[in-house]
């Protein structure tokens, strides 16, 4: 296993590339991302975005290239890689045939996290879902299932958080719900989110990266970012068919 | 196995047992249709005289019935994972993937030994009533019956791991399972035939078979043990 210099960034992605078949969905993708920093991933679809999620999060292998989260290589390290980072996709990741608590005391036990009952309620009630506690989450409205989405990712409290599209479909209670827990974690957390919304990636993010095509056509920092700039970027690669 | 490796099993053992337990869908799906395959069965073969000894094909019967039934059920585990996503959410916890693979063997097993027990017993009333047989060699069929399924729910579950991302799943598992299955197929039915027929040298052929299906069972399991991982993250 990679041990982690003090100073390592949160992740380092060296000529990534992941191809299907002839498609290259990731093409020699590079950027390095200090710890603690937000990094908003933009770009059309079918740019690469998602792929790019599953290689950093081991759920896909890369064709060749190199990635590191913490320090851990995503092919070598997977197992260790998997105990520090969390994942809330636009999918709900829930079974829908166990209640809420049965799916958060299922993946604490694969966690393996200390005091899952007292985890799991702890989390339920920051998602304002204990009252919903014993009821099947095939059951709940989609803003339910992401809140109960939200505590999952979080039951083993990881230190990098990837966000796949996480405000897709939410109403606005859930989104304020979800943005409460990000500020609250937000100091002390690395996050990596996928968005089509320009408006809440710019204000989150500390870093900026847009995808089209596989490659990455802009990555800064966003202090960095003259938004005017950012936007007509953005335009170009997404509304003028370079992506 | 570690012990977290242990307690990860036991948790995808149970929740696999207490969601079937909930919906009922795999075990209804495969006990309903192995048991209109016995129905057709008879129909068919109750036009065949009294000439007819049904003990000579019991087995191969059986056996197709089984591996019938199995693909139902194999399917419909690997569709409850990738409902919503939950197969991701499996593969990114940090569980080493054989783990997987053998809690859901473990589980397929279960429920396929379930519809096992419930098929035979309407087999034996349907077609070998008043039929001689041996009560010592009888005995040996719960043997053929676990070892067989055993060969079935795992190559069974790692071509469902394979399928199920794949448009037309039902139809790809079907492709891949019976050509690989074939071997196996053989021995149960060579087994179980010895079995329900008995005599003299009854318990010789019974060995043989079963010696085929554990060979199978050995080296597919550990063929499939060291591609589960490969398969999945490919």
């Amino acid at each position: 296993m990679g041990e982690r210099e003090p100073s390592a960034p949160a992740l380092e992605v060296r000529e990534l590339t992941r191809a299907f078949g002839v498609r290259k969905a990731l093409d020699e993708v590079s950027f390095s991302l200090p710890e603690r920093a937000f990094l908003s991933v933009f770009g059309p679809n079918g740019a690469g975005k998602t792929t790019l999620i599953k290689v950093l999060t081991t759920l896909l292998n890369p064709t060749s290239g190199e990635a590191k989260v913490l320090g851990l290589d995503v092919v070598a390290d997977a197992v260790e890689m998997r105990k520090r980072i969390g994942l809330i996709s636009h999918n709900p990741l829930l079974y829908p045939d166990l209640t809420a608590e049965e799916n958060l005391l299922f993946f604490a036990e694969m966690y393996g996290v200390d005091e899952p009952h007292v985890r799991v309620a702890e989390l339920l009630e920051a998602v304002e879902l204990d009252h919903r506690r014993l009821d099947l989450t095939r059951t709940f409205s989609r803003g339910m299932l992401q809140r109960l989405s939200i505590a999952r990712a979080l039951l083993h409290r990881p230190e990098v958080l990837f966000l796949d599209e996480p405000y897709s479909g939410l109403d606005p209670h859930a989104m304020d719900i979800l943005d409460g827990l990000i500020a609250q974690i937000r100091g002390d957390h690395t996050f990596v989110m996928i968005s089509h919304d320009l408006d809440k990636g710019l204000e989150l993010c500390s870093h900026a990266l847009i995808l089209a095509r596989g490659r990455v056509v802009l990555f800064e920092p966003r202090t960095a970012i003259d938004e005017r700039v950012f936007r007509e970027t953005y335009r170009t690669t997404v509304g003028m068919g370079v992506a | 196995m570690a012990a977290s490796s242990m307690r990860q099993f036991r948790a995808m053992l149970r929740k696999d047992i207490v969601m079937e337990l909930r919906t009922k869908e795999m075990l209804m799906s495969m006990g309903l249709y192995s048991l209109l395959t016995m129905v057709v069965y008879f129909v068919a073969l109750s036009q065949a005289g009294s000439a007819f000894d049904p003990r000579d094909i019991a087995a191969g019967l059986l056996w197709l019935a089984f591996i019938f039934t199995s693909m139902l059920g194999l399917n419909r585990s690997l569709v409850h994972e990738k409902d919503q996503g939950c197969l991701e959410a499996l593969l990114l916890s940090p569980v080493d993937r054989p783990v997987i693979f053998f809690a859901k063997v473990i589980g397929n097993l279960i429920f396929l030994l379930i519809v096992e027990a419930l098929t035979i017993p309407v087999f034996a009333f349907l077609f070998l009533q008043g039929s001689e047989m041996v009560t010592s060699s009888l005995a040996l069929i719960p043997l053929v019956l676990v070892g067989g399924s055993i060969g079935i729910a795992g190559v069974g579950t790692l071509l469902a791991t394979m399928s199920v991302n794949t448009s037309g799943k039902d139809f790809v598992l079907a492709m891949l399972f019976i050509p690989l299955v074939y071997p196996l197929l053989l021995g149960a039915v060579t087994a179980t035939g010895a079995a329900i027929v008995g005599g003299p040298e009854a318990l010789g052929v019974f060995w043989t078979g079963m010696a085929w299906v554990f060979g199978y069972d050995v080296i597919m399991l550990l063929a499939s043990y060291g591609l589960y991982e490969f398969i999945v993250g490919a």
